[in-house]
């Protein structure tokens, strides 16, 4: 074969794999999708939602699971994006080039990749071994603890990305520096940070690790923060491990649930963002 | 002419106007050095909680195999050795395939196909850990044993050297296929900075290299990812640093077992799946402080790949900047 | 308005006036000459602005006078937006550019440290060069730097959104949708809802940084009326990189060459008898 054969055929292999590597990908995709339609679907109805988490070989539902979950995730969200916005807004308006500034950015982006059982760890050190007990406050802490990089991160980007112009014309106008972040930039920037916090309840929706150590579970419907509250994905882990096909059946319900949620957040806050960039 | 009022109210509303001015700023200053000292916060809490471990074990912890809380005797060679070997499997498998996804999606891919196919492939990467997890044991599990894993130790378990790596029962759980499902979460994200990090390219660079005569395959080869490098290194990095930590999707089928085998395919354990399993269950003194350490020594390591990621970025970003 | 642009000359050594051949942007012969006029509203002394350690203005001595127009020019980059944005020290945003010398405006030193300088940028308005609508209705935009500043009564607040439109030209376009987005106007209404918003704050000196060069010709023209009208009752600054406008609409022209005044003069006699021989050379196209 000449030189120039061997090339194309060189090509034409590697992208073939280019190809396949792709389509493996969607494959694995639709593959998960595909195995939790199925096997969570036939679990679906509304005693799923109006039952509690049964006992081994029994009938139930997991509104016990679904409403902890609920609960720990707006908690969480309501405390972490305070933080989140405000540590984001350093980043962006006060501290460009400061040393602050960097060593900040570079910690928020350790954190955002830090193993989440580890954050689990640490709030069960600090919250759950002080109080004597698990508590879904202790949940709820180490979930706001996996959101606050999150906000951070596109709080400062979508903040960097509202036009000079802007904001000089507000502080042309006489108009005090914080007035110029929250009346005129917040406001600019509000439908990307907007998908920020989407992302991040998307993010904590299925995240176990650190509920095992804090929230733990509770078999029963329970509203008090103060107790182990049970969650979903804790549920799913418990469910899913045991060899009671009920259970196991639940389990599937539960993931088909967080998986939804997780997907439509994804999808939503992508087509915000996309939006909030084409009218800049 | 000015409509401003007389000078006396002007003076206190600039004084009100300064006084908060310095307020907000303080205060998104102490929030930001607040996410700083989180991080401290976690490691002093860390080092605190495994200190009784650390006493008594001192450094052989590190490569002690045995793991019998009846005696209070710990080590955390399986955990590590568990925890580098899925990864490493997960990365060897992830990086080829997600290099060939960015390769698909700014190349061969038609122009309107590449949001929707690159939206779909980060959506693989908002699934949770745990569904990956139950996925991995009903499905995937089950068609290793049936399939891959039997052809495998009929063919590879045969090879002299290499034999031993897949030799033993094909239990479907264990070392091998918790690598897998680790290669399958921490594709995405290779996949996406990858992507990303070739769309930076210039496209006269690549028009010029086309232009030249080469094909596809050399133009990535020679021309982006050279120019890529340091980013696309970074972001396998971070995928790294992703599959170290990763908790539910082991823990579901690894086996959880105290051991260091040399088969693939043999059970073993990582250590976040010692944590999420034996945790909210160890007694006595030296148990909950061994986790700890463990999670410790996990947070250390990940600290170090991240950090490592990172500044492997910032000389990319400050390369571009010149 | 007659403006003539005659081809380029061929290179010969240039009299001292411009004459025949020569493209010069003519000034209107109906135009009034300024009057003798009281003290200056604001005096410029040995203004010096550096880019960290790059010297962009290197010490230009000039007056400007209330209830008049001065127009800078020059070519790209001589410095003429950089003295501009001293008259408001708005290059404060920015820590890495400074300035040294002197800005009184009616005798005061705004350059001083201890400047207010949001009370500073109350007096002294600014519209850029890009419109800039806040992302709200048209009548916060309006209202914002009002609310800054003053208690006024709703009704009260409603007439002087009304009074800085009507000057801005644009009440009749807008008044039936001041609740809808600043964004959603066109390109020449944005400019001029910046230009209301800037004048609703009534304030003494109005800087004007090429505000018509992102608007198409006959929204350009409608600017360069506004600032004829708003003259009567502002000190107004204009930069601008097309001649013709500043022959147009100024009073005074500086022209400004590489961080230098290199002319000062009233517009008439900077156009028709420039005393320079760059200034000549500029404003008969060799350069720039």
């Amino acid at each position: 074969m000449t030189l120039y054969g061997r090339r194309r055929l060189t090509n034409a292999v590697i992208l073939a794999l280019s190809f396949v590597a792709t389509a493996m990908g969607l494959l694995v995709l639709f593959l998960i999708l595909g195995t939790l339609l199925v096997h969570g679907v036939p679990a679906l109805g509304t005693a799923l939602f109006t039952q509690i988490t049964p006992p081994p070989g029994g009938r139930g539902g997991l509104a016990n699971a679904i409403y902890g979950s609920v609960v720990m995730t707006v908690v969480a969200t309501l405390a972490g994006t305070p933080v989140g916005v405000l540590t984001g807004t350093y980043l962006a308006e006060f501290g460009r080039g400061s040393a602050i500034a960097s060593v900040v950015r570079f910690i928020n982006d350790i954190l955002l990749s830090a193993p989440s059982i580890v954050i689990g760890l640490f709030v069960y050190e600090v919250m759950v071994v002080p109080m004597g007990h698990f508590s879904a406050w202790a949940g709820a802490v180490s979930l706001a603890i996996i959101v606050v990089p999150v906000v951070v991160r596109t709080t400062e980007n979508m903040l960097l990305l509202v036009p000079a112009g802007l904001r000089e014309a507000a502080t042309a106008l006489g108009a005090p520096r914080w007035k110029v972040i929250v009346a005129v930039i917040y406001r600019a920037a509000l439908q990307g940070m907007l998908t920020g916090v989407m992302l991040a309840v998307a993010r904590i929706a299925g995240e176990t690790a650190p509920l095992l150590f804090t929230a733990l579970n509770n078999q029963f419907f329970s509203p008090n923060m103060n107790a182990p509250m049970a969650n979903l994905p804790v549920v799913i882990f418990q469910f899913a491990m045991s060899p009671y096909a009920d259970w196991q059946l639940l389990a599937w319900a539960g993931a088909l649930l967080i998986t939804v949620a997780i997907l439509v957040l994804n999808v939503l806050a992508r087509w915000i963002a996309s939006r909030s960039i084409a009218t800049q | 002419m000015t409509a401003i009022a007389e000078p006396t109210a002007v003076r206190g509303r600039m004084r009100r106007q300064r006084l908060a001015d310095a307020l907000f700023r303080n205060t998104t200053r102490a929030f930001a050095i607040g996410v700083m000292a989180l991080l401290f916060a976690v490691l002093g809490a860390l080092l605190l909680g495994a200190m009784p471990a650390i006493s008594a074990f001192g450094f052989s912890f590190l490569w002690t195999s045995a793991w019998n809380p009846v005696k209070s005797v710990f080590g955390a060679l399986p955990a590590i050795y568990g925890t580098l070997v899925t990864s490493a499997i997960a990365m060897l498998l992830a990086v080829p395939v997600g290099l060939g996804i960015a390769m698909f999606l700014t190349e061969l891919c038609p122009p309107w196909l590449r949001r929707p196919i690159g939206t779909l492939i980060e959506l693989l990467a908002a699934i949770p850990s745990i569904i990956y997890g139950i996925w991995g044991l009903f499905v995937l599990a089950p068609v290793l044993q049936m399939t891959v894993q039997p052809f495998v130790v009929d063919t590879l378990g045969n090879i002299p050297l290499v034999g031993v790596l897949f030799a033993g029962p094909p239990l479907g759980l264990g070392v091998l296929t918790a690598g897998f499902i680790l290669a399958v979460m921490v594709l995405p994200f290779v996949a996406s900075v990858t992507r990303d990090v070739f769309q930076t390219v210039p496209a006269m660079l690549r028009e010029s290299a086309y232009g030249m005569g080469a094909t596809t395959a050399e133009v990535v080869r020679r021309i982006v990812l050279p120019y890529t490098r340091v980013g696309v290194v970074g972001g396998i990095m971070l995928g790294l640093g992703r599959a170290l930590g990763e908790t539910m999707a082991v823990t579901f089928v690894i086996g959880n077992a105290h051991r260091v085998s040399a088969s693939l395919l043999a059970p073993g354990t990582t250590i976040s799946a010692t944590l999420a399993n034996e945790f909210t269950e160890a007694v006595g003194d030296l148990y909950a402080p061994a986790l700890i350490e463990l999670g410790l020594i996990l947070f250390v390591i990940t600290f170090i790949v991240l950090a490592a990621a990172k500044l492997l970025l910032l000389r990319l970003e400050s390369r571009d900047a010149k | 308005m007659n403006i003539e642009v005659a081809p380029r000359a061929a290179a010969e050594p240039a009299p001292t006036h411009a004459r025949g051949r020569l493209a010069v942007p003519s000034v209107p012969a109906d135009k009034p000459r300024p009057a003798a006029d009281a003290a200056p509203k604001v005096v410029i002394k040995d203004l010096h602005f550096y880019y960290r350690a790059f010297e962009a203005v290197k010490g230009i001595n000039l007056a400007l006078h209330d209830k008049r127009v001065t127009a800078f020019i020059g070519p790209s980059g001589c410095g003429k937006s950089t003295v501009l944005r001293c008259l408001n020290r708005i290059y404060e945003l920015y820590p890495e550019q400074r300035a040294t010398g002197e800005v009184l405006i009616d005798g005061e030193n705004i350059l001083d440290a201890g400047q207010d300088l949001n009370l500073l940028r109350a007096r002294v308005g600014m519209v850029f060069q890009k419109p800039t609508p806040f992302p709200m209705s048209i009548y916060d935009n309006i209202a914002f730097g009002v609310r800054l500043y003053e208690k006024l009564s709703p009704q009260d607040l409603d007439a002087r959104v009304e009074e800085a439109l009507r000057r801005a030209a644009l009440w009749d376009e807008v008044k039936d949708k001041l609740k809808q987005n600043g964004l959603s106007l066109s390109g020449g209404q944005q400019q001029r809802l910046c230009i209301a918003r800037a004048i609703a704050v009534k304030p003494e000196v109005l800087l004007l940084d090429e505000p018509a060069s992102a608007l198409d010709p006959l929204s350009t023209q409608r600017i360069e009326e506004l600032i004829a009208e708003l003259k009567t009752d502002y000190c107004i600054v204009i930069v601008t990189h097309n001649m013709q406008q500043a022959a147009r609409s100024s009073d005074y022209t500086a022209f400004m060459y590489l961080g230098e005044l290199v002319e000062f003069d009233e517009t008439e006699a900077l156009f028709t008898h420039p005393k320079m021989r760059q200034t000549e050379d500029y404003i008969t196209g060799r350069f720039g």
